[in-house]
């Protein structure tokens, strides 16, 4: 692919347009910008958004004004919902993510989360960039093997009841636990969690999650009758031992929570065997980018093993890669393996398999359906 | 009249409507969603609509019940500790030690004693690792019910431990004004010399005598346990939640439309509240009804030695529950790792405090900031207010005076009996409506109306106790109104202006509702960054959170007892020479 | 200088309590007495203009060949002196008769003349080294002293005396009232005594006022 580097980039300035609110995040950026100026000539100006909203509706009102070659924004970092907001008013480049050297990288065909947002395919418009699966974490100290799928789960809590609970689904990593579990218990008819819901679809599989719930509560903390509404509680009562067995969606976060004693040395942390949930995080371009193949050369940088590797430390972010080990030769896995884990940390490839965020509809159902089956919790 | 005196009776003018106006117009801005009508979302029929989809909701009535049972039982416990506490060591060395005790407690903002609260309840506290089992080799924390338990034991608990101080402060300062310090000890003479006993005495003849004074402190009490929202959303149950907090879920709902229902909630909550305050008030008949029977009975010598062992227990157990409360915060935001069942943590270390102090520092500025601001505008126009009754009184025919003072009272308690959850939110509508970029100012006007009464009362003791001769002895020489308030009566009242300084800070920096409504959760103070962090990851970092808000109001006092020894009163830095006296004595 | 109450009626809810007529001279000391409660203390409130509801008043009180009736208290230039000194305890005691001397007369003095006046007053009567000293460390007699000095320091053109020497003790009561008495003489101030004891009365050497019910 020839279009990667060109002498008349020379001295652009690309606007990348990221929420600024974490500092690992902000360093890793400026870090980027220094290798991409040195191997490229391309400056990058990190915009530190405190909402990425606000940069949606900012090329929405360039669009609105005929501004259609010199916007502001070269690129916007992206999921979910505004995703589905830029993509539905073509507020994004077409078609650009395949001429990525680095994308196959990715193994797009096998990983259809790279290029599915919360249900809706990307269709080229936006590039992986990170990800975020749910993991589990269990103290050693009481618990010798922690249970490997969702079924076991329920064997866990009946061996050690009151050890285990999940947060309320309005939060948000309550809510992922009940499409994990619901994702679990329907193994041989996933393809119906990608399309918008039904209520046919709706009351066929989710009445095995009811099952499930209903027999999991009673073993649950507190009985289930108290449920925490955060999900940063479980963690504290993880250290306290009042739970033996927890889960997040940050694995880099639970080692940095031993060195800060927050949590016990004993924590270990995996992954679920039949599948974990997640999501993808991208990178988008704007489709009125004033210098969009400079932002396309960033870009494949973000996805070229090493800039993946850097970001992928824990000292550095700890953000989840998006390439498959498969897809890299064995330098390039090398890179990755080359720091030395915590022992509370997640085992390198220590993901299964990822279950992509079903359609956005299912989620919202899914929350009225809990709520009225088990009562407004506050 | 003078422009001073004309200025300081329109001060006392505004003071007044500072109180009220926010409390009715935060009322109306509930009271019209509640019933339906709320242009801003298109709703301008007035309906019951609201009440029925609230009453639709199955735990409405466990919710309602939760609030005004877990209001009356901790205000019938705290007043029951306190009376027991006052009656059993007054005119005893032991009652200075107790006040010792108990006032630090009481600026302790409720945020900071629910969190600490959560710290020793919990099954991992210091109380659990004392009874656990020390054979066991990996001893898990017991599975009880605290905190969070479904009956809200752990509400009334941290309630009773946290209002106990204030009632038995105001029965401490009641006793102590002149008029009634002179009566008491007279009647305990008298009542001792027909053969009671001091403390059946006490019981008999002064507990009634004061009962009133307190009255009105100890209903503001009442509905505030009934109102809450911190203690409940820290320690309470959440499914349901009491009717406070259910309140403030619903008003945060992302769906708008909840707020109706929510509007709903809020003018029940006030319905709840004026049923506790009226079952308060039946209670009071009821016991003034059977006590003259208890109080004729003759006896003169209930077991004294009982009450004092049973007061003695009550203090030992607040002793050791402060005591704990302190020294887990403490523990906590230094430990390193501290696993279940040791006493101590493995280690000590200072990186929570780390973390903590740089994120601390934009709250804390906002926190100390606010609370100048609020305190220094609360000092200054309650002392004009002061100024203004003496002016507009001094014409009056004392009923009228009688009914000035009432009005006063009624005011100055308003913000303390109508809770906060059902006027908060409608005020905060009203500020969004009009005024809606002015933050700072809302957050400001929702603090004053807190911290307002509190200075007033406390000021308005030590302004009326200011010998009259003394103004007239300046009026004689020539000064006028103005230069009299100045340079006689502020000097004069220099330290009750600071403890109120202090009074003001205090209160300001532990509001959490209002801070939370008026700044929309854009302004971040130590309290509001406190309450998040108690749902938080870190429990050491909660924990440091709460030993910043213990530490606060601690120094506001400690200034303000240190700060005017030394600046105003240059005199008393002159040492006194007793041998000068004497020789001049004998010359006049 | 003279103090002329011409009628001077005293009401509490419309209900007349007192009424009294009376002309001080220069350097003379008039005594009111009477049983306690019948309202000599708010007689005084009265003529010094501090009366607040419900009493009311009627008649004139002329100082100095002027009706005050109009004015409020701080305009009178009447001094008022009680049981209890009354000294500012925030002040020092030079500072406290300093507080007293109008304004049109320090800065008349200048600075230094006004400390050097009050130095004078003070050592006339043997206080001169206690001039920096708190209130609070002076004796009864020394406070007595400091009040009235504090009081003449204002120019007043009347005095209003309140039970002044009912706190101190019999020896020093003597030399006390002796010396107020001299003082005002001494300035020509037309005085009015409230006392409930004979011997003050006697000492004053002027008319003397029985109210009764």
């Amino acid at each position: 692919m020839g279009f990667l580097y060109s002498a008349n980039m020379q001295g652009a300035t690309v606007q990348f347009h990221a929420w600024g609110g974490s500092a690992q995040v902000n360093g890793y950026l400026k870090w980027v910008s220094e290798q991409v100026e040195a191997r490229y000539g391309i400056k990058v100006h990190h915009v530190k958004l405190a909402d990425t909203s606000d940069a949606v509706s900012r090329v929405l009102a360039e669009k609105a004004a005929g501004n259609d070659n010199q916007g502001s924004v070269d690129l916007i970092w992206i999921n979910g919902e505004n995703f589905a907001a830029m993509s539905e008013h073509g507020l994004l480049l077409q078609n650009w993510v395949s001429q990525l050297a680095n994308f196959p990288l990715t193994l797009p065909e096998k990983n259809t989360a790279m290029v599915t947002d919360f249900g809706l395919p990307t269709k080229g418009q936006e590039a992986p960039w990170g990800k975020a699966a749910m993991v589990f974490y269990y103290n050693q100290r009481y618990v010798s093997s922690p249970p490997k799928t969702l079924h076991e789960l329920l064997q866990f809590a009946q061996r050690y009841p009151k050890r285990f609970s999940y947060p309320l689904p309005n939060d948000y990593l309550g809510i992922s636990f009940l499409k994990y579990a619901l994702l679990a218990l329907n193994p041989d008819h996933r393809d119906v969690f990608y399309q918008p819901v039904t209520d046919t679809a709706f009351k066929q599989r989710s009445e095995v999650l009811w099952r499930f719930l209903d027999k999991l509560h009673p073993l649950m903390w507190k009985g289930g009758d108290y449920m925490v509404s955060q999900a940063s509680t479980l963690q504290r009562l993880m250290s306290d031992g009042e739970l033996l067995l927890a889960f997040s969606f940050t694995a880099s976060e639970i080692p940095s929570a031993v060195k800060r004693y927050d949590l016990p040395q004993s924590i270990r942390t995996y992954a679920m065997q039949d599948g974990s949930i997640g999501n993808v995080h991208f990178i988008g371009i704007p489709f009125n980018s004033a210098h969009p193949e400079e932002a396309k050369t960033v870009v494949n940088f973000l996805l070229s093993p090493e800039a993946q590797a850097e970001k992928q430390k824990i000292a550095v972010w700890g953000d989840e890669t998006v390439l498959d080990m498969a897809a890299l030769n064995p330098m390039q896995q090398a890179r990755f393996q080359s720091e030395p884990l915590h022992p509370s940390a997640l085992p390198v490839s220590g993901i299964y398999q990822l279950l992509p965020e079903p359609h956005a509809s299912w989620t919202d159902k899914l929350r009225e359906a809990w709520f009225a089956r088990y009562g407004e919790r506050f | 009249m003078s422009g001073f005196h004309r200025f300081s009776i329109t001060m006392r003018m505004m003071f007044m409507c500072i109180l009220i106006l926010p409390v009715f117009a935060g009322l109306v801005g509930v009271l019209m969603p509640a019933f339906g009508f709320f242009p801003a979302l298109g709703e301008t029929a007035v309906s019951l609509k609201p009440f029925s989809q609230l009453f639709a909701n199955d735990n409405i009535v466990t919710m309602s019940w939760l609030s005004f049972s877990t209001g009356i039982f901790a205000t019938l416990l705290a007043l029951g500790g306190a009376l027991l506490l006052v009656a059993v060591f007054y005119q005893r060395a032991w009652l200075n030690r107790i006040q010792h005790l108990l006032s630090p407690l009481l600026v302790v903002p409720h945020a900071a004693a629910a969190i600490a609260f959560l710290f020793i309840l919990s099954p991992s506290g210091w109380l659990a690792r004392l009874f656990s089992d020390a054979t066991a080799a990996n001893p898990l924390p017991p599975d009880w019910a605290f905190p969070y338990d479904p009956y809200g034991f752990s509400i009334i608990l941290a309630l009773t431990l946290k209002e106990l101080p204030f009632i038995f402060l105001m029965l401490l300062s009641t006793l102590s004004q002149p008029q009634i310090e002179l009566k008491v000890k007279a009647y305990l003479k008298v009542a001792q010399s027909l053969g009671y006993s001091h403390i059946t005495a006490f019981i008999k003849i002064v507990i009634p005598m004061i009962y009133p004074h307190i009255r009105m402190p100890l209903l503001a009490v009442l509905a505030f346990a009934t109102a809450n929202v911190e203690i409940p959303l820290i320690l309470g149950p959440n499914d349901p939640p009491t009717l406070a907090v259910a309140v403030l879920r619903w008003f945060n709902n992302v769906d708008l439309s909840m707020r109706f229902q929510a509007s709903a909630a809020a003018v029940l909550q006030l319905i709840v509240t004026l049923a506790a305050l009226l079952f308060w008030y039946l209670g009071e008949r009821g016991v003034a009804k059977c006590s003259p029977r208890i109080l004729l009975s003759g006896t003169r010598q209930w077991s004294d030695m009982g009450l004092t062992l049973f007061a003695a227990v009550v203090i030992g157990v607040y002793a050791l529950i402060a005591l704990l409360l302190v020294g887990s915060v403490f523990t906590w935001s230094v430990a390193t790792y501290w696993p279940y069942a040791d006493m101590l943590p493995q280690g000590v270390t200072f990186i929570h405090w780390q973390t903590a102090l740089r994120s601390l520092a934009v709250p804390l500025g906002n926190s100390v900031l606010l609370a100048f601001g609020v305190t220094v505008f609360a000092v200054i126009l309650v002392l004009l207010a002061l100024e203004g009754e003496v002016q507009m009184t001094k014409g009056m025919s004392p009923a009228l005076a009688r009914i000035d003072r009432s009005i006063m009272h009624i005011t100055l308690y308003l913000p303390l009996l109508v809770p906060g959850v059902a006027f908060l939110f409608g005020l905060v509508w009203f500020q969004q409506m009009y005024f809606s970029s002015l933050t700072w100012l809302h957050l400001f006007v929702s603090h004053l109306i807190y911290v307002l009464p509190y200075v007033f009362i406390s000021l308005a003791i030590a302004y009326r106790r200011i010998d009259p001769r003394y103004i007239k002895v300046a009026y004689g020489l020539g000064k006028t109104p103005l230069t009299v308030f100045f340079a006689v009566k502020l000097p004069m009242l220099v330290t009750p202006i600071a403890v109120a300084f202090a009074l003001g800070l205090a209160i300001s920096f532990s509001q959490y509702l209002p801070t939370l409504l008026s700044a929309g959760g854009n302004i971040a103070t130590v309290t509001t960054e406190a309450v998040a962090a108690a749902s938080g990851s870190s429990r050491r970092l909660s924990a440091v959170y709460v030993v910043v808000q213990i530490i606060m109001p601690l120094c506001g006092f400690i200034l303000a007892w240190w700060l005017p020894n030394l600046f105003f009163k240059p005199s008393l830095q002159a040492t006194p020479s007793s041998q000068g006296v004497k020789v001049y004595e004998s010359n006049p | 200088m003279s103090l002329t109450l011409d009628a001077l009626a005293i009401y509490k809810d419309n209900h007349l309590m007192l009424q009294v007529s009376t002309h001080v001279l220069p350097g003379m000391v008039t005594s009111v007495m009477g049983p306690s409660g019948i309202g000599k203390s708010t007689l005084l409130d009265a003529i010094s203009g501090q009366l607040s509801a419900p009493f009311s008043t009627t008649g004139q009180v002329i100082v100095d060949g002027k009706g005050v009736h109009d004015m409020p208290a701080y305009e009178r230039q009447i001094g008022m002196l009680y049981q209890d000194p009354l000294l500012f305890e925030h002040l020092t005691v030079s500072d406290n008769i300093r507080f007293a001397m109008p304004k049109t007369e320090q800065k008349r003095l200048g600075r230094d003349q006004v400390q050097a006046f009050i130095a004078e007053q003070l050592s006339k009567v043997g206080l001169s080294d206690i001039r920096h000293r708190a209130v609070q460390t002076l004796s009864g007699g020394q406070q007595a002293r400091v009040a009235l000095l504090r009081t003449l320091a204002a120019n007043p053109k009347a005095v209003l005396l309140d039970e002044p020497f009912s706190k101190l003790d019999t020896t020093l009561r003597q030399q006390t009232r002796e010396w107020v008495f001299a003082q005002l003489k001494d300035r020509s101030l037309p005085a009015l005594m409230v006392t409930h004891d004979m011997e003050d009365a006697n000492s004053a050497n002027g008319e003397i006022i029985e109210v009764s019910l």
